[in-house]
């Protein structure tokens, strides 16, 4: 019989990984105490539990108005940046278009530049139009940023694309268009809706580019809150942020529940 | 088990345009009002309430016009951005430094037409002196805020502040980015040296304050008060009558050199197409009742000297020609023409 002894590597290995997940979790627990601390203020240990910043963040228009526009910008960047995304993707690896290499280091370049020069430059941009702040705009600013993650995670996948399926298809009669909807689609697919996943939570949490973006009375979830912050600093922003977190979590989890999610872990 | 996936490709399609379509429609549309639309920036919280709720629609309904007030920062960069023959705002709301600013740049007006609003003729001086562009139209006072319940004396100078057994305890602002660190910067040359511009003994009065806790909003500096995470610090008046009735225990101190004036200053931007609407709300917000209502919910000094103030308010905002009389205001010229090389050294003094 062996009895195994103390692992210094194991050990090592799981307090490694315990630190990393406190590290990650930490500033979220804190932000749930100060959601149900019935103070208006950030203190440790909690004096109690309560509701009261919920009732306020869900009973205050400002924040509701805002939610339900940061949820509807970001389904359709969602929507845009995947279609985008997608046909970029496919156009820079089959499209045999010149200088390929430089056409996607651009498609990738929103994400170089500081976010905040992005929206002052489109901001100049709409003013320069006389076009005001319309809702589009700040549609546009978002998926600007947003396309690069579904360029990118389709890349991935076209990169491991047997090529030899589609040629089977066509030599079997199969017209481009059926091919394309019928073979290359749902093989691309994995990769369109992660790189879809990230450009909603990209979206969803914009704060740089909407700050210059937004119309008066038409500000997102993130630029209320800052606002919220310089004047009325409670604990109605923590539970705005923890109700932000579920949101995203819920919508990862609805994708999983409708397009099984798991499937595409691997990328 | 059915999912999703199971759908017909056009199904989907449909379903993706369909939603597309639907988000874009539904997103709130720019309404191209037939009414003239007066654009202007203000600010979040009560006063954002206070306006949005009553202040601007009865504007709006007195004037026949639509008002477009973004409360969203940073409202300069906004205005640089935009072109000048069209700027994004008619009238600019900021605090006093920031208009000086403006004005280098040929964004806000170096001087209004006073002709254009009647009700400048019963403001306090300070409202309209040298040390304003344009007007200001409530104040603010820049002091200490202390708690009550730490067996501290009621401050009576600014020197209190650097009391050693306040060490840790006393809080201030990251003085580039605050506008009353800047001032409390400028205060402390005037208590410890020759005057406001000695800035080689504000620096030494700055950094004496060390261990000093520090924060960018006035808003972190009244909940590190309530929690108790400072015993005092610099604050404006208003950030701490605010709490009055909540049974809160912190008050606010007058030191005996004076107060800092942290003035609401609006003005109007020489390219609007809107020019005698932007005076008419300049006019309007300096009107008795408009100033009572804001001063009373925000606990602002009304800058028309015709405003009647309920008791409570009457009793401790700057609203007679003596309380007027302690307000100082700092001379943002002079300042933000050394504002890098101040940034750079505060910086460096106040490091860890």
């Amino acid at each position: 019989m062996s009895t195994r002894g103390f692992d210094a590597g194991r050990a090592a290995y799981y307090t490694l990984n315990g630190a990393i997940l406190v590290f990650l979790l930490a500033p979220i627990a804190i932000v749930a105490v100060f959601a149900v601390n019935p103070t208006p203020y950030i203190s440790f240990p909690p004096v109690g539990v309560t509701l009261r910043w919920f009732d306020k963040f869900f009973a205050t228009e400002d924040f509701m108005v805002s939610l339900w526009l940061s949820l509807r910008v970001a389904v359709v960047v969602l929507l845009l940046s995947m279609m985008i995304g997608g046909a970029c993707a496919l156009a820079l690896v089959r499209g045999r278009l010149p200088g390929a290499r430089i056409l996607t280091a651009f498609f990738m370049s929103p994400l170089m530049l500081p976010a905040i020069l992005t929206g002052l430059a489109l901001f100049q941009v709409f003013q320069l139009a006389e076009v005001g702040r319309p809702v589009w705009g700040l549609i546009v600013g978002h998926t600007l940023v947003a396309v690069p993650y579904v360029l990118r995670t389709t890349l991935a996948v076209l990169a491991n694309f047997d090529m030899r399926i589609e040629e089977a298809a066509a030599s079997l009669g199969a017209s481009q268009t059926r091919v394309f909807f019928e073979i290359t689609l749902p093989l691309i697919r994995p990769g369109i809706i992660a790189g879809g996943i990230f450009a909603f939570i990209v979206s969803f949490d914009q704060f740089p580019i909407s700050l210059f973006l937004v119309p008066p009375k038409g500000e997102t979830l993130p630029v209320v809150l800052f606002n919220y912050m310089k004047f009325d600093l409670d604990g109605a922003i923590a539970a705005a942020s923890m109700v932000s977190i579920l949101l995203a979590l819920s919508v990862v989890l609805l994708l999983e529940r409708v397009i099984g999610l798991k499937a595409y872990v691997k990328l | 088990m059915t999912h999703f996936h199971h759908l017909t490709r056009r199904g989907a399609l449909k379903a993706g345009a369909g939603a597309t379509a639907a988000a874009i429609v539904g997103a709130p549309a720019i309404l191209h009002a037939q009414t003239a639309t007066l654009k202007i920036t203000t600010w979040g919280g009560k006063w954002g309430e206070v306006m949005k709720g009553e202040v601007l629609p009865a504007f709006e309904k007195e004037f026949k016009c639509t008002v477009s007030a973004d409360q969203a920062f940073p409202y300069v960069p906004k205005l640089q951005a935009s072109p000048k023959s069209n700027p994004v705002y008619d009238v600019l709301h900021t605090n006093s430094n920031e208009q000086w600013n403006c004005v280098e740049l040929g964004l806000v007006e170096a001087k209004l037409d006073h002709k254009k609003i009647p009700n400048i003729a019963d403001v306090y001086p300070y409202a309209i002196s040298d040390k304003i562009v344009g007007v200001s139209i409530f104040t603010s006072a820049i002091g200490l805020g202390y708690r009550t319940d730490k067996g501290l004396k009621k401050p009576t100078s600014w020197k209190d502040l650097a009391d050693p057994a306040l060490a840790g305890m006393r809080g201030g602002y990251i003085i580039p980015v605050n506008s009353l660190g800047q001032a409390h910067l400028m205060m402390l040359g005037k208590v410890y040296g020759k005057g406001f511009t000695d800035l080689d003994a504000a620096y030494k009065a700055l950094e004496a304050l060390k261990p000093i806790k520090l924060v960018d909003f006035t808003g972190q500096m009244e909940k590190m008060l309530l929690s108790g995470e400072v015993s005092m610090g610099v604050i404006h008046d208003s950030g701490i009558y605010r709490y009055d009735g909540q049974n809160q225990p912190i008050d606010f101190a007058i030191p005996s050199e004076g107060v800092l004036a942290l003035e609401q200053v609006l003005n109007v931007t020489p390219g609007s197409k809107v020019k005698e609407l932007a005076y008419a709300y300049i006019n309007y917000m300096l009107r008795p009742d408009v100033q009572k209502k804001l001063s009373e919910t925000v606990w602002y000094s009304p800058s028309n000297r015709k405003v009647n103030l309920d008791a409570k308010y009457d009793a401790r905002l700057f609203n007679t020609e003596a309380k007027v009389a302690q307000l100082i205001q700092p001379d943002w010229k002079w300042y933000n023409a050394r504002k890098e090389e101040i940034d750079l050294k505060v910086t460096r003094l106040l490091k860890g």
